[in-house]
């Protein structure tokens, strides 16, 4: 009995290995050819960067230095810290008065919200891109608000899901203990909200980084760029001259910021996603 | 401390399409000790946030310390509310919690800890002031619960059934600590329960409500003794008092009492009441607790004697509940027995009239309560 089940877990976790490894392996051909030659690069790309294959940091300061990687790396992180820091407040508060009202029109309104999370933005591209331009709003702080109404559905709908577990007692015991609705929401109900936020956080983080489309068609290639869209850029900088080494720092560099966010953020995921789900 | 008001106070919701409160008028006095007690949606929580200011007043008046209190916000009557389910900040720890309303308003630090570590030590919580509520017991949040609130030193305190959340032995505990408190703090305490234990033992005076209505607004001991109608009987004591039809019979000038195929006379103190009645059917009520073993002996006038089967026998110790039936109605004997009475059993129950209760059969009121 003892041995079957010793047996089937280690199938279980041969797969779970090989699954790992099927994830990861992307991520780590990238890093490793980011520290190759670009002769390298082409030629052995599943070798590891040791001896004559090694460059080095090279690629790393080419690709800071050729692409104007600060100026895109200070686009994105100006966008998505505001965007998430936006779509974080505002939908929690939205959330907090669609679940605490709970009249016709916030019903109404937490359905607009759902249903905005089933449109793809594909569907909606054009329009947008053209009224961000008719609107003004293709400029960096234009874009927060797109990404805001993007980011909203989503947002939204997990804050309710939490909010709807919080009993109303413990913002009645804040009225009486002498809260304003301002306070009740800034002391007592955004503090045991944190694990949901910080999940929202984290995802909308995820998206608003690495998003390629949308900053391409509203802000465009020039200074104004990203960091995907400068990666992009840095690909088809020059027909025949594609510095592979450099596009590949570059992209270790991009996805280092969100890595480091996500490691640190982790442990409040899990506890954000299963909040609300059981009454406790 | 302060005095309560309600002056034809009214409560509605949708827009006056559902009534929960139809009038209410009654008075709490300043450090009283009154327990709102009824079935489920009879309104006493409804009325207890209308004072916190919870629920607004959809009209009539609603006074504390003779000021109209209906359009102030609770953070203005100085009120300290706790609830059902303790409604602690988690993330907050008990220090923080009790703390939280004083620093609201601006008290220095030093004030601060002094005030919380005087409640701590009467509630015994010292040794968790640094645990975040999730690290406590029912019991322990409870406490801190009632902290938060003493600290305050509001000139009301309101209690939206507080115990019912923790186990029988735990609530025997904390009824004795809340009564306890009232005497310390000499504050006035309005308690919503809808254990009827815990209203007798804690209150001075209770109000029992239904749909809305108060019943009756006593001492516990004229609750017991004299209810005001059989919702107030049956609801006040447990087990609850029989009710038994039976029709009011003159002999000369003596009434009797007749039910089951017996007869029973009216104590002369209660038979001026039922003059009226004659040859009327009433209703006679009677507590289980006042219904004894008939083993033999001169039966009075005043009592009566009827045989009856045990369709069940309950143990509780000392006492044995027994359940019969007189006509339609099952009723219920406490009887104190050091013998074994089993189901089935036939057993002589013997009614004492001088504990017996009338009460009109149409309008279920109290028939001249002496």
């Amino acid at each position: 009995m003892k041995s079957k089940s010793r047996k089937n877990n280690a199938t279980v976790y041969a797969v779970l290995f090989l699954l790992t490894a099927l994830f990861i392996s992307p991520v780590f051909i990238v890093l490793m050819n980011s520290f190759k030659g670009n002769f390298f690069i082409s030629d052995e790309p599943f070798s590891l960067p040791v001896g004559e294959k090694f460059a080095g940091f090279d690629n790393f300061i080419k690709g800071f230095t050729q692409s104007d990687f600060l100026s895109a790396f200070v686009n994105s992180l100006l966008i998505t810290v505001i965007s998430v820091a936006g779509i974080v407040l505002l939908t929690s508060m939205a959330a907090w008065y669609i679940v605490r009202v709970g009249n016709r029109f916030t019903k109404l309104l937490y359905y607009l919200f759902t249903f905005s999370m089933i449109v793809p933005f594909q569907m909606v591209m054009y329009t947008v891109t053209y009224l961000a331009f008719e609107l003004n709003l293709n400029s960096i702080s234009g874009i927060v608000f797109i990404y805001l109404g993007f980011g909203s559905g989503l947002s939204v709908f997990m804050f309710s899901g939490f909010i709807k577990s919080i009993p109303t007692e413990i913002e009645e015991a804040a009225v009486i203990d002498g809260c304003d609705p301002i306070r009740t929401f800034f002391m007592i109900v955004f503090p045991i909200l944190r694990p949901t936020a910080i999940t929202v956080a984290i995802l909308n983080a995820m998206w608003v980084w690495n998003d390629y489309l949308l900053p391409y068609l509203v802000l465009g290639s020039g200074e104004k760029r990203t960091l995907p869209v400068a990666v992009q850029m840095a690909l088809t900088g020059g027909y025949g001259n594609k510095d592979m080494g450099a596009l590949m720092a570059m992209l270790v560099l991009a996805i280092v910021p969100i890595i480091v966010f996500y490691l640190f953020c982790q442990k409040y995921i899990i506890k954000g996603v299963v909040a609300g789900a059981v009454k406790g | 401390m302060a005095s309560i008001k309600f002056k034809n106070v009214i409560k509605s919701f949708d827009d006056g399409k559902v009534t929960v409160i139809p009038d209410l008028s009654f008075e709490i006095k300043d450090k009283e000790f009154v327990v709102l007690v009824g079935p489920s949606g009879c309104g006493k929580s409804t009325t207890l946030r209308m004072i916190a200011g919870l629920e607004d007043v959809s009209g009539g008046e609603l006074y504390i310390d003779d000021k109209k209190v209906n359009n102030i916000a609770p953070k203005d009557r100085d009120i300290a509310m706790v609830f059902q389910s303790y409604a602690l900040y988690p993330h907050m720890s008990v220090y923080k919690n009790m703390a939280f309303a004083l620093k609201l308003r601006k008290m220095p630090k030093k004030e601060i800890d002094e005030k919380v570590r005087w409640a701590a030590s009467i509630l015994n919580i010292e040794p968790y002031l640094d645990r975040r509520p999730g690290a406590l017991s029912g019991g322990q949040r409870q406490r801190v619960a009632l902290g938060r609130a003493m600290v305050r030193n509001p000139k009301v305190f309101l209690l939206d059934e507080p115990l019912s959340n923790l186990d029988a032995k735990l609530r025997t505990e904390m009824r004795s600590q809340i009564t306890m408190l009232h005497k310390r703090l000499q504050t006035t305490f309005v308690y919503v329960t809808h254990d009827q234990t815990e209203a007798m033992t804690m209150a001075d005076r209770i109000a029992v409500m239904d749909k809305g209505v108060i019943r009756q607004y006593d001492t516990p001991q004229k609750l017991y003794s004299e209810p005001a109608d059989m919702f107030v009987a049956g609801f006040i004591g447990s087990p609850r008092m029989n009710f038994i039809d039976c029709t009011v019979i003159r002999k000369g000038k003596i009434f009797y009492v007749e039910f089951s195929g017996e007869m029973m006379r009216i104590p002369s103190a209660k038979a001026k009441n039922l003059a009226s009645y004659e040859n009327r059917r009433v209703i006679l009520g009677i507590r289980p607790e006042h219904i004894t073993e008939h083993t033999g002996g001169e039966i009075a006038e005043e009592n009566c004697v009827i045989t009856a089967k045990a369709e069940i026998a309950e143990m509780t110790g000392g006492e044995v509940n027994v359940y019969f039936d007189v006509g339609s109605r099952r009723c219920i004997a406490r009887i104190r027995t050091d013998r074994k009475i089993a189901s089935g059993e036939t057993v002589r129950l013997l009614f004492d009239c001088n504990t017996a209760h009338f009460f009109d059969k149409d309008t279920s009121k109290a028939i001249g309560t002496v």
